[in-house]
C-alpha cells in the first residue's frame, strides 16, 4: 500500500503512557462488535506509535483511525489514565492537514453546520421531500419539522445553549428543558445566531481550525457571568473543553460556566413540583460525553429519581453508535454497536428509554426505539397534576 | 515496483478460506506482534477464523506451506507465549466468541474460545452460577486464554484454576485433526489428556470449544480490608489465616506503592499511608461466613492490623475488586513501562522472600510494586522503569533473574498462572533437570512432532531436535 510521509504530532508522554494491558477492550464499542486489535484503543495507540516511529502511513492507517467513534468509554476504563480522546483528535487533525483525510465534500458538510441560515433552509426542503415521500428510508432520517416558531426568553439566570442540528431538528426538546428550568424558579435566556454550532463536530473530524473559529464565535454569544446551561451531553462536553482548545484565560473562564443541564437542576429539585405515585420504569442510557468525558451522568439519574423509577442499562456504559457524524458516515458499525445498546434495553424491561444527546436520541429511533430526552418525561410528569 | 511477497502464495490459500479475515497489511500485522508482555515479534499473516472448521483449514494451510502457526486470544498474557516468534501465522479466536449452550444438568457450557472470561460469568449470573477462574484481566481474557495458561485469580486459592473448571476441550490438533479431549462424565476414563492440553501454552494445538465447568454463586460473601503499617505483619498475617485453618475465598495483598496507584484510579478509599493491606474474601453459607470474620479479626489484630473494613454492600465489594484487578495498569501512573514476574513461594517463607524482592530492587536502582496472591504465595513483583533510559532494560532484565533465583531457593517456582511463554522458558532449567525436559518435550513431540505449534516456546530451544524454525528471537526479548 503506499505509504505517505505524516508527522501526528502526538506528546510522546502520553504515547508512552498505554502500557498494552488490554483492559480497555471490552468497554470500545468497535472492539465488541469487530474483535480486532485494530478496532481498539490498546491497537490504534500502537499504530499512533508506529506511525510516529516511522513518520509514514498509508490508506489502512486512515482507516483504522476514522473507524473510531470517539466515545471516551476507553478513558473510564483506563487504569493508567491514559488521554485517549485528544490523542484520537491530534491525530485526525494531522490527517486533515497533511493528508486529504477529509475531502471537500465533507469540509463543506460540517461548515454547514457553523450556518443556521443555510441548515434551516435545507432542514426546510428536508422536510418537504419527507412529507412527500421522496427521501429514501435507508438515509433513516428522523421526522424533520418544517415550523418551529421562535424560543421565547423567559429572564436572565441562565443561558440555554441551543446548537445547531439540534435547534434545526428537535427545537421542542429545548421548549421542554426550558419549561423545567423554569419550574425550578429561573429564568432562561438563549444565545443569538454567533453561537450557531459548539464545532465538537469539527473537533472530532479533525477540523481544529474550524473548530477553534466555531468557539471564538459562540464564548462572544454568552456575556456576563451566568451559568451557561446544555441539554446535549456531546455539545455540553465540547463547551467544557473550551479552555483546553484555545488555552486562553477567557476560555478558561467560560468552560467554568458550562453546565450540562441536569448538573444544574440537581440543585434546585426541591423547587419542582412533587411527583406522581406510580413512577414508570425509565431505562437511562448515558450518553457518552456526558458519562466518559464529562464524568457527570450521575444527576440524571438523582432528576429523574424524583418522578420516575430509573433503571440502569448493564452494559457500562457502552456507546451506543451515535457518535455525532459516525452514525452516517459508518452506518454499518454504527448499528451492530446499536443492536448491542439494545440488546441491554431489552434485558432492562422498561416502558421508555431517555438520553441526554440529541445524536443517541436520533441514533437509537433509527433502530426502532422509543426515547425522549431525560427532561421531556420530567416536563411531561410534572405538568400532569397542574 | 512492489516486491513480491514470499507469503503470497500462502495468503492466497488462506484468502480462499476466510476471505477478507487473512490479513496481511503493514499497520495491522505489528498489531499482532505483542501481548501483555513487554516482548515484541510479528507475525506474516494474520487470520480472524469464526469455526472450527476455518480454524482446521488454516492449520492445514500451514502446513502444506510449512509455516508455524500461533493461536492468540484477547493479547494480554504476560509470559510473551502469544507473541510470534519464527514468522508463524497467527490465528486469532477473538471473533469466536459464542457461548453455544449452557447445560443445567451436567452443570457445563459450551463456549467458543474467544468468549471474555468476564462476560461469561455475567451471563451465567441469572441462572445462579459463574466460572470460577478470575484472572486480574478477568473483564477482557478469553476462556481460550485461560485455558492455554492454566489461568488462576484470586479465587483459585479456594476454587482452584483452570484445570479443575474444564470438563472438555475441542482441540485441532497441530496436523489439523479435529478431536475431542476429557468428557463430561464425572469419571473419564484413560489418560487425562484434557489436563495435559490446559496450560500447554498452545504447542499441543488450538483449543475451539470448551466445556466450562459451572459453579454456584454462594449465597453469602463478605470482603474485608486490613490495612498494616509494616508489609512484614501483613505478611506474617497471611500464613497465621490459612494456619488458623480458614481457606478465604481469596486473599490478596497490596504494598504501599501498589495502594497509591490504585486509588488514584478508582477512589475506593484504600488506605495511602499504609505499608501494606490485605483484601479478604469469605464466602458461603452465613454461619461459615461470620465465623470466619471473626477468625480473620483474631489473626489481623495478633499481627497489629490497624483498620478493619468490612465492605457494606455489593457496590462497595466491586470497586475494592477493581482496584486490584486494575492494579497492574495503574502502575502506568508511576512509570510507563513494567515487568511482572509471577514466581510462587511457600506461605512461610512469604515475608523472608519480600524483603529480598526490595532489597534486589534497591540494588539495582528500579521500583518494585508488589500486588499478589498472597494466599498461595503467588508473588507479583512489579518492577517499573521507563524503557527509554538507556540501559534500563538490561538492569530489569538481571533484577528480574535474581529475583527468579530468590524465589527458587527459598522451594518456590517460575510461574503461578501467567505461563513459561517465551520469557521464562530459559529459566526451565532453574528448576528441572536435563532429563525433566527432555521427557516434556517428547510429552510436546507426541501432539506435534514437527514443532508447528507455537514453536520457541515453553521449552528451551536446542532441548531436543524439534526447533526446526530458527533462532529469531525478537527484539526486547531477554532469552
Amino acid at each position: 500500500m503506499k505509504k505517505v510521509a505524516v508527522k501526528l504530532g502526538i506528546d510522546s508522554e502520553d504515547l508512552a503512557s498505554c502500557v498494552a494491558c488490554g483492559l480497555c477492550l471490552p468497554h470500545c464499542p468497535t472492539y465488541r462488535v469487530t474483535q480486532e486489535e485494530s478496532a481498539s484503543p490498546r491497537g490504534r495507540i500502537a499504530l499512533m506509535r508506529q506511525a510516529e516511529t516511522t513518520g509514514l502511513i498509508d490508506q489502512e492507517f486512515v482507516e483504522f483511525m476514522d473507524a473510531c467513534v470517539q466515545c471516551r468509554g476507553c478513558e473510564t476504563a483506563c487504569p493508567a489514565g491514559v488521554p485517549f480522546g485528544s490523542m484520537m483528535e491530534t491525530t485526525r487533525e494531522a490527517l486533515a492537514e497533511q493528508t486529504r483525510y477529509q475531502p471537500l465534500w465533507r469540509r463543506w458538510g460540517y461548515r454547514i453546520l457553523g450556518c443556521p441560515k443555510i441548515l434551516t433552509l435545507g432542514s426546510k426542503v428536508l422536510a418537504v421531500l419527507q412529507k412527500l415521500n421522496l427521501l429514501p428510508s435507508k438515509l433513516a432520517l428522523p421526522k424533520i419539522p418544517l415550523l418551529q416558531g421562535r424560543l421565547v426568553p423567559s429572564g436572565r439566570d441562565v443561558w440555554l445553549f441551543t446548537g445547531c442540528v439540534m435547534d434545526a431538528w428537535m427545537r421542542d426538546t429545548h421548549r421542554a428543558v426550558q419549561r423545567v428550568i423554569e419550574a425550578a424558579g429561573a429564568g432562561v435566556r438563549f444565545p443569538d445566531k454567533q453561537a450557531a454550532c459548539c464545532g465538537a463536530l469539527h473537533v472530532h473530524a479533525g477540523l481544529g481550525h474550524e473548530a477553534r473559529r466555531l468557539a471564538e464565535r459562540t464564548m462572544e454569544a454568552f456575556p456576563g457571568q451566568a451559568p451557561i446551561l446544555v441539554d446535549s451531553a456531546g455539545c455540553g462536553a465540547q463547551l467544557k473543553e473550551y479552555g483546553r482548545l484555545l488555552d486562553s484565560a477567557a476560555a478558561h473562564e467560560f468552560s467554568q460556566r458550562v453546565l450540562d443541564v441536569h448538573e444544574w437542576l440537581v440543585n434546585h429539585l426541591d423547587a419542582l413540583p412533587p411527583a406522581h405515585a406510580d413512577a414508570p420504569r425509565i431505562a437511562i442510557q448515558d450518553p457518552c460525553h456526558l458519562r466518559h468525558v464529562q464524568q457527570s451522568h450521575d444527576p440524571v439519574r438523582v432528576v429523574l429519581a424524583r418522578y420516575v423509577e430509573p433503571v440502569i442499562l448493564d452494559d457500562e456504559g457502552l456507546c451506543c453508535g451515535a457518535g455525532g457524524a459516525y452514525s452516517m458516515l459508518h452506518a454499518d458499525t454504527a448499528a451492530a454497536v446499536r443492536e448491542r445498546k439494545i440488546g441491554s434495553i431489552e434485558r432492562a424491561q422498561v416502558q421508555e428509554v431517555v438520553s441526554a444527546n440529541p445524536g443517541c436520541l436520533l441514533h437509537l429511533r433509527a433502530g426502532g426505539v422509543t426515547v425522549r430526552h431525560p427532561l421531556e418525561i420530567v416536563d411531561d410528569l410534572m405538568r400532569k397534576d397542574t | 515496483m512492489v516486491p513480491v511477497s514470499p507469503d503470497k502464495p500462502l495468503l492466497d490459500e488462506l484468502r480462499s478460506i476466510i476471505g477478507d479475515r487473512a490479513r496481511a497489511g503493514d499497520f495491522e500485522l505489528g498489531l499482532y506482534g505483542k501481548d501483555g508482555s513487554v516482548l515484541e515479534g510479528r507475525p506474516s499473516i494474520v487470520c480472524l477464523p469464526v469455526s472450527t472448521e476455518e480454524v482446521q483449514q488454516i492449520v492445514g494451510a500451514c502446513r502444506r506451506h510449512e509455516r508455524p502457526f500461533i493461536a492468540r486470544g484477547s493479547g494480554t498474557g504476560l509470559a510473551g507465549g502469544a507473541v510470534p516468534v519464527g514468522d508463524p501465522v497467527v490465528i486469532a479466536t477473538a471473533k469466536m466468541n459464542k457461548i453455544i449452550e449452557v447445560d443445567l444438568d451436567n452443570r457445563v457450557a459450551w463456549v467458543e474460545p474467544g468468549v471474555l472470561n468476564l462476560d461469561l460469568t455475567t451471563q451465567l449470573k441469572p441462572l445462579g452460577f459463574h466460572f470460577a477462574p478470575d484472572p486480574s484481566s478477568q473483564q477482557v481474557c478469553s476462556i481460550g486464554g485461560n485455558v492455554a495458561t492454566n489461568s488462576g485469580g484470586p479465587h483459585c486459592l479456594a476454587y482452584g484454576v483452570t484445570s479443575s473448571h474444564v470438563a472438555a476441550i475441542e482441540v485441532v490438533l497441530p496436523d489439523g485433526t479435529v478431536t475431542l479431549l476429557g468428557d463430561l462424565t464425572p469419571e473419564p476414563a484413560g489418560y487425562d489428556l484434557r489436563g495435559l492440553f490446559i496450560g500447554s501454552e498452545g504447542t499441543m494445538g488450538i483449543a475451539t470449544k470448551i466445556a466450562v465447568r459451572l459453579t454456584q454463586n454462594p449465597p453469602e460473601v463478605r470482603t474485608l480490608l486490613l490495612d498494616f503499617s509494616d508489609v512484614r505483619d501483613g505478611a506474617a498475617a497471611v500464613s497465621a489465616i490459612i494456619a488458623e485453618g480458614l481457606i478465604p475465598a481469596a486473599l490478596e495483598m497490596m504494598d504501599h506503592r501498589a495502594i497509591e496507584v490504585v486509588e488514584a484510579f478508582v477512589n475506593a478509599g484504600y488506605p495511602t499511608e499504609a505499608d501494606a493491606v490485605l483484601l479478604v474474601e469469605l464466602d458461603g453459607l452465613a454461619g461459615g461466613v461470620a465465623s470466619g470474620v471473626e477468625i480473620v479479626r483474631r489473626v489481623a489484630d495478633a499481627h497489629r492490623v490497624g483498620n478493619v473494613r468490612v465492605a457494606a454492600d455489593d457496590a462497595e465489594r466491586a470497586l475494592l475488586w477493581k482496584g486490584r484487578k486494575n492494579a497492574f495498569g495503574a502502575v502506568a501512573r508511576i512509570k510507563p513501562d513494567y515487568y511482572l514476574h509471577d514466581t510462587v513461594v511457600p506461605r512461610g517463607k512469604l515475608v523472608e522472600v519480600l524483603e529480598k524482592v526490595y532489597r534486589i530492587a534497591d540494588e539495582y536502582d528500579l521500583i518494585a510494586i508488589n500486588v499478589f496472591h498472597a494466599g498461595d504465595g503467588n508473588l507479583h513483583p512489579i518492577l517499573a522503569y521507563d524503557a527509554r533510559e538507556p540501559g534500563v532494560l538490561e538492569r530489569v532484565h538481571a533484577a528480574g533473574k535474581a529475583i527468579i533465583t530468590a524465589s527458587i531457593e527459598a522451594g518456590g517456582v517460575l510461574s503461578g498462572e501467567h505461563g513459561i511463554g517465551l520469557e521464562k522458558r530459559d529459566y526451565m532449567g532453574m528448576l528441572f533437570s536435563e532429563h525433566d525436559m527432555t521427557t516434556q518435550d517428547l510429552v510436546r513431540e507426541a501432539f506435534d512432532p514437527d514443532g508447528f505449534a507455537n514453536p520457541l516456546k515453553v521449552l528451551p530451544s536446542g532441548s531436543r531436535c524439534s526447533d526446526s524454525f530458527g533462532q529469531h528471537v525478537p527484539e526486547g526479548a531477554w532469552v
